[in-house]
């Protein structure tokens, strides 16, 4: 039987984060976007919550309870929230899963235990190239073997909180096979640009690496002498920005159905024209379908599956659903969708951002 | 040290309340329910303590199964233990009842201090905290805004008109905790994830040799819950403010108030 019954955990998860997305999150999303920062002490309430500490092995002090599911619904709930806090919240998970699911041991218990701290800490994925046609599993960054070591050489671009990360977990091509590698942030011949510029999501840091003949040790190569699959890394992430988008895409909708009941033109709500209503049943619609895609993937993912083709389908149709509903989002509100005194401007710029993370819809 | 918090589940705030069929109470098999927001501040406080220090926070809830929610959601924001009367006789309590079986846990529990919230959000009594110092024959203060843990608790309290009162309570004792007394804590993921571990003893009236509360204890009987019906008289006048004005002296010239 298939079901989509949340747990009891789930459901107490489920509004436990929509609870934290309402009181701490959407009331500062505009200022984050104007200001183009995130304030510290955002940082450090999302870090009491655990959402990263939750998932790593009792051993090494999380709570060793991992599942993509669960996590894809907080994401959901956060991203409800605002996608860039969202985003700033999990910021360490990208690293830290990869480094649960296909670190050797060592790794583990170097890298782990400080993500279970009081303090924030965090650690980033260097995946996507700043060239045409980039694909992240396909990278064109280099690692040479050297003796005990890997030299690499290459160009990282959205690379979250590169301000801050502690190490960066960098996607090179290694020979035949593509690796990732483990670079500290004061490693020599490593380059963090200033902060990125970018369209929308402006709250969160985005850095430019440059890696010019950056050497590490062979122990820093994900799964030691193994290697890692680096598609399992992509799928987890593509899952998580497929459940922000969900988010992303139910808070544009339930913020235009409350503003169409109410916003009267030519003597009745605009919600009673057919035009907005089918408009935003297809939003629902929408919305619905990138859930249960979604879910499909985590649900692959945390059983171990393959889950490639899942989580592709699931963000391509979110990115591209998305920036649909946060355009309607706009269009519904007509004059006032354009203006800064209303939310969906800025969702218009995080979706047509988001959109883009980790390859283009049309790659 | 140990801290005894009682907490009530509630309908959620933003849930559609409609009058059960026999008018006794309200609808609650398909609604959404929450800590009553008072022992949301009532639990916090009780945190605080652990977090300053050595304290076990034992949380007390008496209600059906979708109570354990609520129990779960205090121990995932960092109570220790919970302990769940589920009777469904239980639950027909009035205040006395409910006071007596949350005295009867307390004996079991020797807590140094029991926390409540000041009223519910859906029976607003605020009688249960004082009828439970009372049964235990502990010092209590109700209203209050902020407690001192020290040999004694000192606690302040909100009177009329924003002045506040300082009491100073010998331990073991009972705080009332009003609305506002603290900034509460989010449920955190991994508490939630942990709280699983935690125990959560589920208790009924005989177990805990209480036999006069329940239903046939009811000293209040609820005789009808019904939403008092609207009016037909009020007339929504229309027109620009001065037409209104007009229209609002003409009225009442006709009906001869002035
Ligand atoms: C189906 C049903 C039938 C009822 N029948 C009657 C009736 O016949 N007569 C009658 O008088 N009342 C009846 N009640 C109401 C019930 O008695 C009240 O809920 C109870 O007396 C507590 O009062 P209060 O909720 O206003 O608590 P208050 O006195 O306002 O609550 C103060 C504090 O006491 C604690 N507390 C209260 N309830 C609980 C609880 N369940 N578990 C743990 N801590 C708690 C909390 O800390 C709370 O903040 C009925 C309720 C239901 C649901
Ligand atoms: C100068 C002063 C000193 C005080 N010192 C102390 C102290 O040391 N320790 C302490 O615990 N409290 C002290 N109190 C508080 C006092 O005990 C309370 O006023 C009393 O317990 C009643 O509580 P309440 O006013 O909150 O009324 P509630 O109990 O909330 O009142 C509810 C209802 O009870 C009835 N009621 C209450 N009081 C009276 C009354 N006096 N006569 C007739 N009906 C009444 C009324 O119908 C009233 O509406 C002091 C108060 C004053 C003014």
């Amino acid at each position: 039987m298939i079901s989509f019954k949340l747990t009891e955990e789930q459901e107490m998860v489920r509004d436990a984060m929509r609870e934290f997305a309402e009181q701490a999150i959407t009331p500062i999303a505009r200022d984050c976007d104007e200001a183009s920062s995130i304030p510290a002490d955002y940082i450090d309430t999302t870090w009491e919550l655990g959402l990263v500490s939750a998932q790593i092995p009792e051993e090494f002090g999380g709570a060793g309870e991992r599942s993509a599911i669960t996590t894809a619904i907080v994401l959901e709930e956060l991203g409800a929230g605002d996608a860039a806090l969202a985003i700033a919240a999990m910021a360490p998970s990208a690293f830290v899963n990869a480094i649960i699911d296909q670190g050797t041991d060592a790794q583990k218990a170097q890298y782990l235990p400080a993500f279970c701290g009081d303090k924030f800490h965090t650690a980033s994925l260097a995946a996507i190239e700043p060239h045409a046609m980039a694909d992240p599993a396909n990278p064109r960054a280099v690692a040479e073997e050297k003796e005990d070591r890997f030299v690499l050489s290459g160009r990282k671009s959205f690379v979250l909180f590169g301000d801050r990360a502690s190490e960066f977990l960098v996607l090179a091509r290694n020979g035949s096979e593509v690796d990732a590698f483990i670079v500290p942030r004061d490693a020599e011949g490593l380059t963090i640009s200033e902060p990125e510029l970018n369209m929308g999501m402006k709250g969160l840091t985005t850095n430019t690496l440059d890696l010019e003949r950056v050497e590490v040790p062979a122990a820093n190569r994900l799964g030691g002498d193994q290697g890692c699959d680096v598609r399992r890394i992509l799928d987890a992430s593509r899952v998580a920005l497929a459940a922000i988008m969900t988010g992303m895409s139910r808070q544009v909708l339930e913020f235009c159905i409350p503003y169409a009941k109410e916003r009267v033109a030519f003597d009745e709500p605009i919600s009673k024209k057919q035009s907005i209503a089918f408009r935003m049943s297809d939003m629902h619609i929408d919305t619905e379908g990138m859930r249960w895609l979604t879910w499909k993937a985590a649900s692959q993912v945390e059983q171990g599956l393959d889950a490639t083709k899942a989580a592709s389908f699931a963000r391509s149709y979110a990115a591209e659903k998305t920036m649909w509903i946060a355009d309607n989002g706009v269009q519904i509100l007509g004059g006032h969708g354009f203006i800064r005194e209303y939310p969906v401007e800025m969702w218009f710029r995080a979706a047509r951002t988001i959109s883009v993370l980790e390859g283009t819809v049309s790659a | 040290m140990k801290v005894m918090v009682c907490l009530k589940q509630v309908p959620h705030q933003d849930a559609r309340l409609d009058v059960n069929a026999d008018g006794t109470w309200i609808q609650d098999g398909n609604i959404k329910f929450e800590i009553n927001s008072y022992d949301t501040y009532a639990l916090e406080e009780a945190l605080k303590i652990k977090d300053a220090g050595e304290a076990d926070v034992v949380v007390v809830s008496i209600g059906p199964d979708r109570v354990t929610q609520a129990l779960r959601t205090a121990l995932g924001m960092g109570a220790d233990r919970a302990i769940h009367v589920k009777d469904d006789d239980a639950d027909l309590s009035d205040t006395l009842g409910c006071a007596k079986i949350l005295a009867a846990i307390a004996k079991e529990e020797n807590p140094d201090i029991v926390f409540t919230g000041f009223m519910s959000d859906d029976g607003n009594f605020s009688a249960v905290a004082p009828m439970l110092a009372e049964l235990l024959d502990l010092p209590s203060a109700t209203g209050v805004l902020s407690v001192e843990v020290g040999d004694s608790l000192k606690c302040e309290r909100e009177l009329e008109g924003g002045a506040l009162e300082v009491v100073e309570l010998p331990k073991p004792c009972l705080a009332a905790i009003q609305t506002g007394a603290n900034q509460v804590r989010y449920a955190s993921l991994k508490g939630i994830m942990q709280a699983k571990k935690k125990p959560v003893d589920v208790k009924t009236m005989a177990d805990l040799g209480v036999s006069d509360a329940g239903a046939g204890a009811v000293k209040a009987k609820i005789e009808k819950v019904y939403v008092p019906p609207k009016g037909d008289s009020a007339e929504i006048l229309s027109g620009s403010t001065d037409e209104i004005v007009g229209q609002l002296v003409t009225k009442i010239k006709e009906l001869g108030v002035l």
